[in-house]
């Protein structure tokens, strides 16, 4: 930090190269003390010249022009300050915490809610959804997306896209990338250009010519060393060559598939399986034209919905589709999160002002006669009022810049603390908006907390203020404003609290989820067959089941498995059921599964029960009949007064062939702890018609299965070393990230509510401690008449009690208010939980009565004989 | 018209006088300290300094920039023969009202 930077323009210009120059060759460059000086110097110089004292007296009493006037009640507010330091340093702080925690969590949400994505025109940019029975928004095929890509008139240019994880090889090692493969207008909507090379051509997009790929700058960077002879050239995926055709600009984020370092053209054709009506796995964008709306697009959609439905009755659930923007529907899941922490900062915030005010109000009640003599010098209510409003304003701005320095290191927790699934974390900092924002709460809240002691001080009774020994009597007034303020603050700090324990109960809550398996002890990871050596499924087959005969056979793994999804991994791989002997009127509605291809191991290493029939055995191999077991949801729903055991299944579609029930097992938890149960299949891998060459190891462990990582790993790689290995996490590591939003809002209402049960407790001590030295000469009668230490402490107690109830009254109904915005947060917990409540007000009541314990002390110390000869 | 001169401009033309080329507002602070016994603040010898060049009695000359300072200017400051004449009569008529009088400040 250099002083001169921030703090040379204090010093007039037409001096300030000397006085600058002075001052380095007396306490250096870049020093504290340097800037000391700096100040000093610069106010000395810009005060006026040996003020008269009729000229000191005016700028405060009349108003005249209003520059002069602000900068002369800014000086006198600087010294004001100055001259009360412990006064000054506890309302900065306490603004520095309120306007820095509001910075901090500002910077993290305007990225993400209020700033527009970092593409060209981003607002026309949409999604496009098909619409589901329950109106859910489901991904589309192949032939529905030409279909609406051909018909509708609404768009400039759509795109659809499919996720694609290539493992790149040639030079250094193997590394699975993330990427996606898209058709050519991709790009275009995105409003991306290359910045080096050229976007994909439409006759890429047609298979056999689509080995074409765009780089992420990072990739290019990273594993190409930025040598733009790449382009053209050859680079290996999965072992086939692909001709590098482009490199996307640095600045180039990739939200729709973020960490996305590869794209390479979707190349489908109608005739293929995969492109097919019913093959719902394509996501699509479209960017508007300008100036149609989302609601319009989805009303051209929907009629051609329409149509397609009548043309194809069995390939569609319903009819309609919907059209989101992209910036919806990307932050609807961590919008609820964000605007609850949002409201809760501003909560804090208003904590912080409300103490703030408060204090003023106590100081204001000392300055009395000051303001006395003004108001006798000829001072109008609004001259004094603009006086005490340039001091609090003048106090948040220091405030705010403490802030600053608070939220800087705070975003940098936040950051790290931040949900997975937030989007544009990259985006997120302290920047020229964020910084403009403080400005703006710094003044607002100057304003804010520094009206009710300019209304309240004003305009005192000249008379009694000026006598000796005199009390004003707008003193009655103004405790009353500073015992609101304080209310207020108990209030909002029940409303915090009250917050934070529905939050922590609704975790507790989540995490006890029986997920359908045992995560202690389990380890996982990911491996994928890649290259020449895996072309067919036997060898691919081969190296897992070798891979898993090599791990369990490592001393402390107890059993290990293979699987084609992890539960809570984030993946889902849903197919639809076709039940032997139901016929429905459209199979479109047919029950879709979780689909599991499992080796043997997987299902004991889980520990999933088997519930009835027998589970998959390494005799199920690939020429042994075909079996499956389903989970109890599955056969509680589709066989709900039959046996399923021995009835048969079509996974995909009617051309597939037939799976015969052998064994029902418990449900799991796959996409997440509060999602409801959908229905389950396992089926051998080996029997699957082809083989996985991505597969997820589940290895139970006796003791910390993270310390058998490496060993793991080394027998794997001792099978093969070529290939990678992916996500190496313990699955309670898998299954704690699935509730990171909720602990991403409880830990910051947790930290809020602490912060506001203080700043309460600080307000209560406040208003009791004034009070008691206020009636310091009361306390001294009551006592020398004979009052009891025990009724003295009971008086004080008593008020602040008083405080205290009435603040929790209003905070219960601000709790209604605020939980129902918590709603889609809470899980498992009433929005009105009473005994959460309860324990809550316990808490508050507690630290309240802390609060209240020093001043009841101090008050039964006043002595009678020093009470009353003080006066 | 004859300029009268407050006591800490006079103080500032002495210690200026006795900087001679060295005078400027560290050294004029350090002299008042050092010979004067007076401990005062930059900004107040700033604020002295340009009262004083306002008034004609002392002149600045800009030097060159050196690198202790950080690349900047030094603004040296001299006694102008207004400031002299001044300084003379004032001093001339502290002598002659402190004349007679005795070291307690008491009637002879």
């Amino acid at each position: 930090m250099n002083p001169i930077r921030w703090l040379g323009w204090v010093i007039p210009a037409e001096e300030r190269e000397f006085i600058l120059g002075d001052l380095v060759e007396t306490y250096g460059e870049k020093t504290g003390r340097l800037g000391w000086e700096l100040l000093r110097v610069g106010t000395a110089l810009r005060l006026r010249t040996d003020p008269p004292l009729t000229s000191h007296v005016s700028p405060l009493t009349k108003r005249s022009n209003i520059v002069g006037t602000l900068l002369s009640d800014a000086r006198f507010a600087f010294r004001q300050l100055a001259r009360s330091p412990g006064f000054s340093l506890l309302a900065v702080l306490t603004l520095a915490l309120g306007i820095g925690a509001t910075t901090a969590i500002y910077s993290v949400v305007s990225p993400v809610l209020f700033r527009p994505l970092p593409y060209p025109g981003a607002e026309r940019i949409v999604t496009l959804w098909e619409r589901g029975q329950d109106d859910s928004e489901n991904n589309t095929g192949y032939a529905t997306f030409l279909d609406v890509e051909r018909m509708s008139t609404s768009f400039e240019s759509l795109a659809a896209m499919s996720s694609w994880q290539p493992t790149l090889q040639g030079s250094g090692d193997p590394e699975r990338l993330s990427g996606q493969r898209v058709t050519q207008g991709f790009f275009s909507v995105l409003g991306v250009r290359p910045a080096l090379g050229r976007d994909f051509r439409a006759e890429e997009n047609v298979r056999g010519k689509h080995f074409v790929a765009m780089l992420s700058h990072g990739l290019w960077q990273r594993r190409f060393g930025s040598d733009p002879s790449i382009l053209g050239r050859p680079v290996t995926f999965n072992g086939i060559a692909y001709t590098v055709v482009g490199v996307l600009p640095q600045t180039f984020e990739s939200l729709l598939s973020p960490g996305a370092q590869i794209w390479a053209p979707l190349a489908y054709e109608p005739a293929l399986p995969w492109a097919c009506r019913t093959c719902r796995h394509l996501r699509a964008i479209g960017r508007l034209k300008e100036g149609v709306t989302p609601g319009s697009a989805g009303r051209e959609l929907d009629l051609i919905s329409r149509r397609l439905v009548a043309e194809h009755p069995t390939d569609y659930s319903t009819t309609g589709m919907h059209v989101v923007p992209l910036q919806d529907r990307l932050t609807r899941d961590v919008r609820p999160a964000l605007l609850a922490v949002l409201g809760a900062v501003a909560l804090v915030l208003l904590i912080a002002c409300a103490n703030v005010s408060a204090l003023l109000l106590g100081r204001a009640i000392q300055r009395e006669g000051e303001f006395a003599i003004r108001g006798a010098l000829g001072a109008g209510k609004g001259r004094v009022m603009q006086q005490l409003l340039t001091e609090s304003v003048l106090l948040s701005l220091l405030g705010g810049a403490a802030g600053i320095a608070l939220a800087y290191w705070g975003v940098k927790g936040l950051s790290a603390l931040a949900p997975a699934n937030l989007p544009r974390l990259s985006a997120i900092g302290i920047d020229g908006g964020v910084l403009l924002f403080t400005a703006a709460i710094s003044v607002a809240s100057g304003i804010a907390f520094g009206l009710v002691p300019a209304f309240a001080t004003a305009r005192p009774d000249l008379f009694s203020a000026l006598r000796p020994g005199g009390r004003a009597t707008g003193l009655r007034s103004r405790r009353l404003a500073r015992a609101t303020l304080v209310t207020g603050e108990i209030a909002l700090a029940l409303m915090l609290l009250f917050g934070a324990g529905l939050l922590m109960r609704s975790l507790h809550r989540l995490l006890a989820v029986n997920p359908g398996f045992d995560p202690a002890g389990l380890l996982t990871m990911e491996v994928q067959t890649t290259g020449p050596r895996y072309q067919e499924d036997e060898p691919v087959r081969r190296f897992f089941e070798q891979a898993r005969e090599a791990v369990s056979l490592l001393p402390g793994v107890e059993q290990a498995g293979w699987t084609s999804m992890l539960p809570l991994g984030g993946n889902f791989d849903r197919y639809g059921v076709r039940i032997e002997g139901v016929v429905l009127a459209n199979p479109a509605n047919a029950p879709s599964a979780d689909r599991y291809a499992v080796t043997p191991g997987y299902l004991e290493a889980m520990r999933i029960p088997l519930q009835r029939g027998r589970t998959l055995t390494a005799a199920d191999g690939t020429s042994a009949p075909k079996v499956v077991l389903i989970n109890q949801t599955f056969a509680a729903l589709a066989w709900p007064n039959s046996d399923p055991i021995g009835a048969r299944v079509q996974l995909g579609g009617p051309d597939r062939p037939w799976w015969t029930v052998v064994g029902i097992v418990g449900d799991v938890r796959h996409t997440g702890l509060d999602e409801t149960q959908a229905p389950q299949v396992y089926l051998p891998e080996a029997q699957w018609f082809s083989a996985d060459n991505a597969m997820v190891l589940t290895a139970r462990t006796h003791g910390d299965p993270a310390l058998l990582a490496g060993a793991i790993r080394a027998a794997i790689r001792a099978v093969d070393p070529s290939l990678p290995i992916l996500q190496v996490a313990t699955m309670e590591e898998v299954v704690s990230a699935t509730a990171q939003q909720r602990r991403f809002a409880f830990i910051l209402f947790q930290v809020f509510a602490v912060v506001a049960s203080l700043l309460a407790a600080a307000g209560i001590y406040g208003v009791l401690a004034g009070s008691v030295t206020e009636r310091t000469r009361e306390l001294g009668i009551r006592a020398a008449l004979g009052a009891s230490r025990g009724g003295i402490v009971a008086l004080v107690v008593r008020q602040g009690l008083a405080l205290t109830l009435t603040g929790l009254a209003a905070g219960a109904l601000g709790s209604l208010l605020l939980s129902r915005f918590l709603q889609r947060l809470l899980f498992g917990v009433g929005s009105t939980d009473p005994a959460t409540f309860g324990v809550v007000v316990a808490v508050l009541l507690a630290v309240a009565l802390t609060a209240c314990w020093a001043p009841a002390w101090r008050a039964t110390r006043v002595s009678p004989l020093e009470a009353i000869r003080g006066e | 018209m004859p300029l009268n001169l407050g006591e800490f401009e006079q103080l500032v033309l002495l210690a200026l006088l006795r900087l001679g080329k060295e005078g400027y507002g560290v050294t004029v602070r350090e002299e008042l300290l050092n010979e004067g016994g007076r401990e005062v603040s930059l900004g107040t010898v700033y604020k002295t300094l340009l009262r004083l060049e306002s008034k004609g009695l002392v002149a600045a000359q800009i030097g060159d920039p050196t690198p202790a300072r950080g690349g900047r200017r030094k603004k040296h400051y001299s006694v102008t023969a207004r400031g002299r004449t001044a300084l003379t009569r004032s001093l001339a008529a502290l002598r002659g009202l402190s004349r007679g009088l005795n070291p307690v400040w008491g009637a002879p």
